[in-house]
């Protein structure tokens, strides 16, 4: 089968222009961690989701890759995106920054659980899908702030009363560089700041978590017990 | 009733209407005993214990939840607590009576207790023999320290002095970690470590808390215990 991969939120004319040219064709976000063995092509520390990117294309042979380059993703994702073009793969580059697809958002702020609403908004990246779990809007008792993490089992840790901000709020709202939304915080809710170690994000969460006495958090690959305690602590405590 | 904090060297534990090993018997006061054992002898025993926390046990309690639960009838109503042990340090704040801000360092032992020990293990020295220096050695990360104390002693300074730098550089890093407070109270190996506290005092106040504050929280989130 013929695979698309892609990262991030491309540009949605893209998907729908690819959807077209390859109507039977399996699409795969290279950002999520399948365990495809390292190829040492990146630095041994580095941002895990731009390495994911990579080592999943070596393994995975896309036909074709959408590759975000803009605010919408990173730096990083640029430089990924010249190195596969120069490793010989078929790369499209992808900027979406206007406003002009927004949606509502519903996931981000419903009873979900909070693993179930971040990996929902993702899937819905390529593909709306209106076959899940039904839900309610709620009140946020937590709120977790980033990127969707390399670890997705530390999502486990939270309530279903956490609203989902940042990065992935803003891809929900299908504004992935809309940096006022990706700031946007309820002041009164305790949140979780996390970025992906080694991630220019880190930045942002760093400073929000500051400004609004949250918990902020970086993970490199995967959670140890010791990040997952802190976590317990902060949703108990607080 | 046993509870048991077990650190990654050592392990406290407070007894409540029993006895535990009396060649490990620190303190005693009213119903309660208080034993510090190496934690290696702990996993050789079969102890019945009530709750647990701490890296070398089964633990049943977040050490951050037990900071916070043992160290409420010893602070002001704004204060920052620091713990400090063998392989990481925790600290948490209240506000107002109310749990305002805490982290963690995971699991970096390369600046704590462990590397102090082995120094001194390493240079035949006791913590006693250490004693505050007004140089401080940049310690973000231990083996860099580790180097310096080397270099300082290939460069004439005596073991001592080299190592209380190193001290003196992670009192300095304990108190940046718990960002800065003009107050700390101190939990945990190093409340022993005279070096350290004076070390700890060049930046800001501190009051010692002892050994046994987590098991104490062990306690005191034990409502089964509270309601005896």
């Amino acid at each position: 089968m013929q695979t698309i991969g892609f990262w991030g939120y491309p540009h949605p004319k893209l998907i729908e222009e690819t959807k077209k040219e390859y109507p039977n064709a399996e699409w795969i976000d290279l950002d999520i961690d399948f365990e495809y063995p390292d190829k040492n092509i990146l630095p041994e520390s580095y941002c895990k989701i731009i390495k994911n990117v990579i080592n999943n294309t070596v393994a995975l042979n896309p036909i074709k890759i959408l590759a975000p380059i803009g605010k919408d993703k990173c730096d990083s994702g640029w430089f990924a995106a010249q190195l596969l073009k120069d490793m010989g793969y078929n790369v499209v580059e992808s900027i979406f920054e206007e406003k002009t697809y927004k949606k509502e958002i519903k996931i981000s702020t419903s009873n979900l659980p909070l693993y179930d609403k971040i990996t929902q908004i993702t899937a819905n990246i390529v593909e709306d899908n209106t076959d899940i779990s039904p839900y309610t809007q709620c009140e946020a008792k937590f709120g977790f702030w980033g990127v969707p993490p390399n670890d997705l089992e530390i999502l486990r840790l939270f309530p279903n009363e956490t609203h989902v901000y940042g990065w992935t709020r803003c891809v929900e709202a299908g504004t992935p560089a809309d940096i006022e939304l990706e700031m946007y915080i309820d002041e009164d809710v305790p949140t979780v700041f996390y970025s992906q170690a080694f991630c220019s994000k880190a930045q942002l969460a760093k400073y929000l978590a500051d400004k609004y006495n949250g918990l902020y958090i970086d993970i490199d690959d995967y959670a140890n017990n010791s990040i997952r305690a802190k976590i317990e602590a902060f949703l108990r405590l607080r | 009733m046993i509870y048991l904090d077990a650190g990654t060297t050592y392990s406290k534990l407070i007894t409540v209407d029993e006895e535990f090993d009396s060649n490990y018997l620190v303190k005693q006061e009213s119903n309660k005993n208080y034993y510090i054992i190496p934690s290696s002898e702990i996993n050789k025993r079969t102890i019945n214990i009530k709750k647990a926390c701490g890296h070398m046990a089964n633990a049943d309690e977040n050490e951050i939840i037990a900071l916070a639960n043992g160290c409420k009838s010893y602070i002001d109503s704004d204060a920052t607590i620091l713990d400090l042990g063998s392989r990481d340090a925790k600290w948490i704040r209240f506000k107002n009576n109310k749990f305002h801000d805490m982290d963690w360092n995971t699991s970096c032992a390369s600046s704590t207790g462990a590397t102090v020990e082995m120094l001194l293990k390493f240079y035949n020295l006791k913590r006693e023999d250490l004693e505050f220096n007004d140089d401080k050695f940049a310690v973000t990360c231990g083996i860099f320290g580790l180097e310096k104390i080397m270099d300082d002693i290939a460069n004439g300074s005596d073991a001592k002095s080299a190592i209380a730098k190193f001290v003196h550089g992670i009192a300095y890093n304990a108190w940046s970690f718990a960002k800065k407070p003009k107050k700390i109270y101190l939990s945990g190996g190093f409340c022993e470590n005279k070096c350290f506290v004076d070390s700890l005092k060049n930046y800001c106040s501190v009051i010692t808390l002892g050994r046994f504050i987590l098991c104490e929280g062990l306690i005191n989130s034990d409502k089964e215990l509270l309601h005896v």
